[in-house]
């Protein structure tokens, strides 16, 4: 299937001094989708999104936004939300939210049209009048969020957006986040929490010590990192049920519980589900079977985790 | 669009600023102590008074024969040239000499040379003595009708001279314009250290806040400098604005209250009110009109052009401010907190200080090559050239204005531009503190 892309980075280099900090990075973003970013710490995610964004010029190489080099300022049809963000703390919430979203091309009457209903959907309504520096970090955050959205941008980038969120606020947002793509927003969303990745992103491009290590969707390459382990949850001798695998499939782990047993099985030679689940059967009772795929944090940890990660400031 | 971003920033960074309590305190406070120094100036100056024995020379004589003083304040009239009234002048007990040109009706002004600078209450009677003995022989010519007496009204300057002796050209003394562009040289050297130490703090507050980035994802990082620095520039005038307004009230209520009394026109006014009786409250107005205008202080203040003064002002204040500022605004990027600033804060405004210490040199000595090389050098030429043209400049010597101003515009663009360049890639750093060198490779990145 062919994806239109709503971003495009081509050959991007980045240096800080001689320092490189981006290396001939291309990364595609699908419309309409969630995309994850991800990377360790320092492998160059910020100084990626500043360049897509437009806050600093890459050395060489193309952004493309909607098929066309992206020359002038498009903030107002940008949405970011970064890692380290804060507000005027001196500053009421209401006053705030006007100036950031007029900053953002809209007019003060537009503005306050927009912000009002996210205002209500996040239980916000009573914090207009108050000075910024009055809320709680966690209310601070979901301030930062309402107006980065409230502008509606075509193109939301969210830098770790569920840091500094208890759990409740976490699913709050995580449903607005969904509810936004559903409307059609493309989102690009960075963060070191792999299991929302897998939860939300379609997509996903990883980049380590500046340069793109791993593009494509989410499930083809979970797929593509499987190492072809199959678990199987079954009623039976487990006597049997060795001997039933043969010298294709070896017992890579079981686990026995009062009820039934759990085990995790290890084909050789590319041998399928299909020939171990037909052996199986004749056996015992298989309850469920189905092919482990590796996590995308195991994947993340098997391309990255060994190389030591250099810490620098953000 | 990029012009409307602009001005919400400008607007947001005056707004923020002019709503703060310190900023309204700082706007009434300074006027009250600028309008208490002068009005103890002008108490002090009225205080002390020696008895004066005026040798008048009479032109006209005997038009000003009958002229009078007051016990502490006798006139002796003569009819002898200029030059042996300074010959007596020099050999006699007169404190002062008092010349009354021939042409004293149409100049209506007279000279007063004396020995020691007599108190501004003498100069402001003698005056009175003389314009009241003019109307009075005035009036006796005229029909009387409130038009005739306002032709009647002969308002008359005071120049005082120090006597140097006979034949050589008595020097006027009116030190008051200096003293006036000493003021404001200062004024300039506060206002540009306040306003841009403002801008350095706004840019590590944005820094610090970590709103920094939300803020470039939307305008550039030149708008935002620039948004700011025009923003608090825009503070700086208006508080300028609101000194010489408030100055100006309090001081006119200042005088009021210190000469309304004391020389109440009763006696000026003895024959005239009876002229104009029926017309009450015009002649209230009259009044104050006379009031302003004939205290020697009050004439002299006039006598300075203030719209000048004011112009060179705002133009040196807007051109070492935004120099002074733009230089700030790079180095409040570069560093995350105000303890950091000081390694670059003080190399930055130290010609500032000097300028500001110098100031006094120049005030006593304007033309010095010093004060010419200060007032032309653009780091320091805002509070020098300020006290320089305050002093007055010869007209052969106005090309220094115009080089100065000039290199001043050339400069504040160059260190906008520059300081655009470090502030774009010092916004983004955090963590340690950088050196000078590497802030100035960032020129590069």
């Amino acid at each position: 299937m062919q994806m239109k892309h709503i971003l495009e980075g081509k050959n991007i280099n980045k240096f800080y001094g001689n320092f490189r900090v981006l290396k001939d990075i291309n990364i595609s973003i699908p419309e309409g989708q969630i995309f994850g970013l991800l990377g360790p710490n320092g492998a160059g995610k910020t100084t990626l999104i500043r360049t897509l964004t437009q806050i600093t010029a890459p050395d060489s190489g193309e952004i493309i936004y909607k098929g066309l080099p992206l020359k002038a300022y498009k903030s107002s049809e940008f949405g970011y939300l970064p890692e380290e963000r804060g507000l005027y703390r001196k500053m009421k919430v209401g006053e705030q939210a006007l100036y950031l979203c007029q900053i953002k091309g809209l007019d003060k009457k537009e503005a306050l049209h927009k912000l009002k209903p996210w205002f209500e959907k996040l239980a916000m309504e009573s914090w207009w009048n108050r000075k910024v520096e009055e809320l709680s970090k966690g209310m601070q955050q979901k301030l930062q969020f309402a107006i980065t959205v409230a502008h509606s941008p075509k193109l939301l980038i969210l830098d770790e957006p569920f840091s500094g969120f208890d759990p409740v606020n976490t699913e709050t947002i995580k449903n607005h986040i969904l509810d936004l793509k559903n409307e059609g927003t493309t989102i690009v969303f960075s963060t070191h929490n792999m299991a929302s990745v897998e939860e939300l992103c379609q997509n996903i491009t990883l980049i380590n010590r500046g340069e793109n290590i791993l593009s494509g969707s989410v499930n083809d390459i979970r797929k593509s990192f499987s190492k072809s382990l199959f678990q199987v949850q079954f009623k039976g001798s487990k006597v049997a049920f060795a001997n039933a695998l043969g010298y294709q499939f070896e017992i890579d782990e079981i686990i026995e519980t009062p009820d039934h047993t759990n085990a995790t099985v290890l084909a050789h030679n590319g041998s399928g589900s299909k020939e171990l689940l037909t052996w199986l059967i004749q056996h015992v009772e298989v309850i469920s079977f189905h092919e482990k795929l590796p996590s995308m944090n195991d994947i993340f940890l098997d391309l990255v985790g060994s190389l030591q990660n250099e810490t620098r400031p953000s | 669009m990029s012009a409307n971003k602009i001005g919400l920033i400008i607007k947001r960074e005056y707004f923020t600023r002019v709503r703060k309590k310190s900023f309204i305190l700082m706007s009434v406070l300074g006027p009250l102590i600028m309008a208490g120094v002068l009005t103890f100036a002008l108490w002090t100056s009225l205080e002390q008074s020696e008895d004066q024995k005026i040798l008048v020379i009479d032109d006209n004589y005997p038009f000003f024969e009958s002229l009078e003083g007051s016990s502490k304040l006798t006139y002796n009239v003569m009819d002898i040239s200029l030059s042996k009234g300074e010959a007596l002048l020099e050999i006699s007990d007169y404190t002062a000499l008092l010349y009354l040109p021939k042409n004293i009706l149409q100049s209506k002004s007279g000279q007063l040379i004396f020995k020691k600078q007599p108190s501004i209450k003498v100069q402001r009677q003698i005056e009175q003595n003389i314009q009241q003995y003019l109307e009075l022989s005035k009036l006796k010519e005229f029909d009387i009708s409130e038009s005739d007496y306002r032709r009647l009204r002969a308002p008359f300057n005071l120049l005082t001279f120090q006597f140097k002796g006979t034949g050589n050209e008595a020097e006027e003394t009116n030190m008051l314009p200096a003293i006036v562009g000493l003021v404001f040289g200062i004024l300039i050297y506060f206002f540009i250290f306040m306003y841009s130490v403002q801008v350095m703090r706004g840019v590590i507050e944005e820094k610090t806040n970590r709103i920094i980035e939300v803020m470039i994802s939307s305008v550039k990082p030149f708008q935002l400098m620039m948004g700011k620095i025009i923003g608090v520039g825009a503070v700086g005038l208006t508080q300028f604005a609101l000194w010489i307004l408030l100055t100006i009230t309090l001081a006119i209520g200042g005088q009021f209250l210190l000469l309304g009394n004391k020389y109440d026109a009763s006696q000026i006014n003895a024959p005239m009110t009876e002229l104009v009786k029926e017309q009450v409250e015009q002649e209230q107005t009259i009044k104050l009109n006379q009031l302003s205008q004939e205290d020697n202080l009050f004439n002299k203040i006039r006598r300075i052009n203030f719209p000048v003064m004011i112009a060179v002002f705002i133009f040196y204040f807007l051109g070492g401010y935004l120099l002074y500022s733009a230089l700030m605004a790079a180095v409040g990027s570069a560093v995350d907190n105000d303890t950091d600033t000081q390694q670059f804060i003080f190399p930055i405004t130290f010609p500032l200080l000097l300028a500001y210490i110098l100031s006094f040199n120049v005030f006593e000595n304007p033309s010095s090559d010093m004060a010419v090389w200060l007032s032309i050098i653009p780091l320091t030429s805002p509070v020098i050239m300020m006290i320089r043209v305050a002093i007055g400049i010869e007209s052969a010597d106005m090309w220094q204005v115009y080089l100065s101003m000039a290199l001043l515009i050339g400069s504040f663009l160059g260190a906008v531009w520059m300081s655009g360049k470090i502030y774009r890639v010092g916004i983004l750093m955090y963590g340690k503190k950088p050196s000078i060198r590497e802030i100035l490779k960032w020129l590069n990145y």
